[in-house]
């Protein structure tokens, strides 16, 4: 904690890396200058950011008061001008979402799924015995280290199950601005009835997110609202796509925008449609636990794979030394120098 | 009972034990590796009596009352505290986690373990400075927040010294701390109205004084938040006196009108519902009075332009177009 220092002028902004929080937070690639590290900056807007303040909030006590080798760690949270700063360790890979949309339309290699489901099966079996909830898995919030390790991010939306001092056998609440994750929520979360939801809630949504992994896109991608959480209800499970559960004559029916040859000519490990399946189902009771998963033969057969960063290429790693877009930081600077300029021309006569 | 495995142990043997290791923690010896060990070993022990586990129930009512009555009696709950940043990360939270959970026992209509505190408010005091130290102020927090829950246990904290260290707490570096330090803040001056209000009242000098720096503070979350702050105290009917005696401070006035002409919107907004007091005064003394003629027309164009951009906000329209009626049927009192 003492680490990094509390000052900007200690840190070296470089490029943009994305956004976050609908446009409201900013993620930059940076150098932190005494050490010269390459460190992620992650800006919240406070002043586009208002009920949502407590989120924000929430987001960096909570990931504060975890510690686990994969759950992204904040070094530090201060404040400057309007924003908040969040210094936390560079992600080179970017999320398991940057990954998808760049380099793998049609999906991630199984030997990638694996390795990266297992380091976020890692994450919420902390996540879950520290008595939270993390209510937002999906491949957006999983981000992938330089050396290959898979981190869970995006704990805004966790709950507590411990309240009023007693551990709760389920919870009611329904997550604020979760308006971009209702595709990933299992269906009792999103039913929102008497019984509520716990945990396995979670568990479910790691079925959709190994969905999201193999096929490119989640389940339910385009459809309305409505429609995605009555055949939720309804106990319809999605699927990864290869050429069992997507057969040649279906390619026709299929609108998709992937590239329904490379799914065809695919074959995932039935351990791997095994482990989806066991996630999604619709009753939570059945759903295994995140300890129970982790030790399912997929991840056992799974010891000598090669690294996830080769498993990546043609993916490479962010660094100082890839090029960037150096217009892209003057561009942001002029930007925020001008929506500073407006002027008050009113004085008052005390 | 489990049927297999190590026999359950006693509470007074897990109490015995955490007591010890917490002891030689303290004292730093050679065994401090082995001590930092047992103390969070016993700490998971009696936390799993209390809450239960994946497949564990809670212990029942005797074990957790002999359990809550060995914790009294051994002051073991403050030793906790006072070594809380010689524990490590994980048993830092179980701490808060035990300490929460036995503050909520009930016996009937009593709290035993508030009743506790309030002989040994020493356990307050310290958790209060917790906030000093990065690596237990959060840990400090959850539970401080759940103390004030309890009237007789806020009482002591807000007519405590202590108290007045928080509009430091505030406003340092590190967000999270901070913010963390100003959910407690909150907390202890919101909580419980009839307190907050005689409190208010009777340390307004002192406490207005201070909290005059935090809006004023460079910090710009700090600015922001003891803003809104203000703006709830001010409009909770409770604070009535403390109200009246605000709104008729011009300087209190100035503050405000050049807060409403801030860069930030969310700063001109909140001031804009603590600005709205002053104008909705029916009785406002003359120097108030006088500094809203002054700028009456001023004012006006001001408020015409004010956010305007909040269209669907009903409330805040009403109370806009309110506001700059009072303010255009401003007349000079004669005879004053």
């Amino acid at each position: 904690m003492a680490k990094y220092e509390a000052k900007t002028s200690s840190y070296k902004i470089i490029s943009l890396l994305g956004q976050g929080f609908d446009g409201k937070a900013e993620v930059h690639l940076a150098k932190y200058l005494p050490t010269n590290e390459m460190l992620a900056i992650k800006k919240f807007d406070m002043d586009k950011i208002k009920e949502e303040a407590q989120l924000v909030e929430r987001e960096i006590i909570l990931t504060r008061q975890l510690q686990h080798p994969r759950i992204i760690s904040y070094h530090l949270a201060f404040v400057n001008g309007p924003s908040v700063w969040v210094i936390s360790s560079l992600m080179a890979f970017g999320s398991c979402r940057d990954l998808l949309s760049r380099y793998f339309n049609d999906g991630l290699p199984e030997n990638a799924i694996i390795l990266i489901l297992r380091d976020v099966l890692d994450a919420l079996d902390y996540i879950h015995k520290k008595g939270f909830i993390h209510r937002a898995i999906k491949a957006s919030h999983i981000l992938i280290s330089a050396t290959g390790k898979a981190c869970l991010t995006g704990l805004r939306y966790a709950c507590p199950m411990v309240v009023n001092g007693k551990w709760q056998k389920s919870i009611h609440s329904f997550p604020a601005s979760t308006a971009g994750n209702l595709n990933w929520l299992s269906p009792e979360l999103l039913e929102q009835n008497l019984l509520g939801y716990n945990e396995k809630s979670d568990i479910y949504s790691v079925g959709i997110t190994m969905c999201e992994l193999a096929n490119g896109q989640e389940p339910f991608a385009g459809t309305t609202t409505t429609l995605m959480l009555t055949e939720k209800v309804r106990g319809c499970a999605p699927q990864l796509l290869d050429c069992v559960t997507f057969p040649r004559g279906l390619a026709l029916e299929s609108s998709g925008d992937c590239d329904s040859k490379s799914i065809e000519n695919r074959k995932f490990s039935e351990d791997l449609h095994s482990v989806a399946e066991l996630c999604m189902q619709r009753d939570a009771y059945y759903r295994p636990t995140a300890e129970q998963l982790l030790t399912h033969p997929l991840f056992k057969s799974h010891k000598k794979s090669m690294p996830l960063p080769d498993l990546l290429k043609p993916a490479l790693p962010m660094s100082d030394r890839v090029a960037y877009n150096k217009d892209d930081v003057t561009n942001l600077d002029t930007i925020n120098r001008l929506s500073q300029m407006e002027i008050y021309t009113c004085e008052w006569d005390f | 009972m489990p049927l297999f495995g190590k026999s359950q142990k006693s509470p007074t043997d897990v109490v015995k034990a955490l007591k010890e290791a917490v002891n030689s923690l303290e004292k730093g010896d050679k065994k401090a590796e082995k001590a930092q060990e047992d103390v969070s070993k016993n700490l998971v022990l009696i936390k799993n009596m209390l809450y239960g586990t994946s497949d564990a129930e809670p212990q029942t009512d005797i074990i957790v009352a002999q359990l809550a009555q060995e914790l009294y009696n051994s002051n073991l709950l403050l030793l906790l505290i006072q070594n809380l940043n010689r524990i490590d990360f994980e048993g830092k939270k179980d701490v808060a986690q035990v300490f929460n959970n036995i503050l909520r026992r009930q016996i009937g209509t009593r709290s035993p373990t508030v009743e506790y505190i309030c002989t040994k408010p020493e356990i307050l005091f310290t958790l209060m400075t917790g906030y000093e130290h990065q690596d237990i102020a959060l840990n400090c927090g959850t539970m401080l927040r759940e103390c004030a829950r309890y009237e007789a246990l806020a009482k002591i904290m807000l007519y405590s010294d202590d108290f007045y260290n928080y509009f430091r707490y505030v406003e340092v570096s590190t967000f999270d701390i901070a913010s963390d330090a100003f959910s407690t803040f909150k907390e202890l001056l919101t909580r419980h109205k009839i307190l907050c209000a005689e409190f208010l009242e009777t340390n307004y000098d002192k406490v207005f004084s201070h909290y005059q720096r935090l809006l004023n503070s460079e910090n710009y979350v700090t600015r922001r938040q003891s803003l809104k702050l203000l703006g709830e105290l001010l409009l909770d009917r409770h604070n009535f006196t403390v109200m009246t005696r605000y709104i008729s401070n011009p300087d209190n006035l100035k503050l405000m009108m050049n807060m409403l002409k801030e860069r930030s919107r969310n700063i001109q907004f909140e001031a804009f519902h603590v600005f709205k007091v002053f104008v909705a005064n029916p009785n406002k003394p003359k120097p108030i009075l006088d500094i809203l003629l002054r700028n009456q027309e001023k004012l006006v164009e001001f408020l015409m332009r004010f956010h305007t951009d909040r269209a669907e906000d009903e409330q805040f329209n009403d109370e806009k177009a309110y506001l700059i009626r009072q303010i255009k049927e401003l007349k000079a009192v004669q005879g004053h």
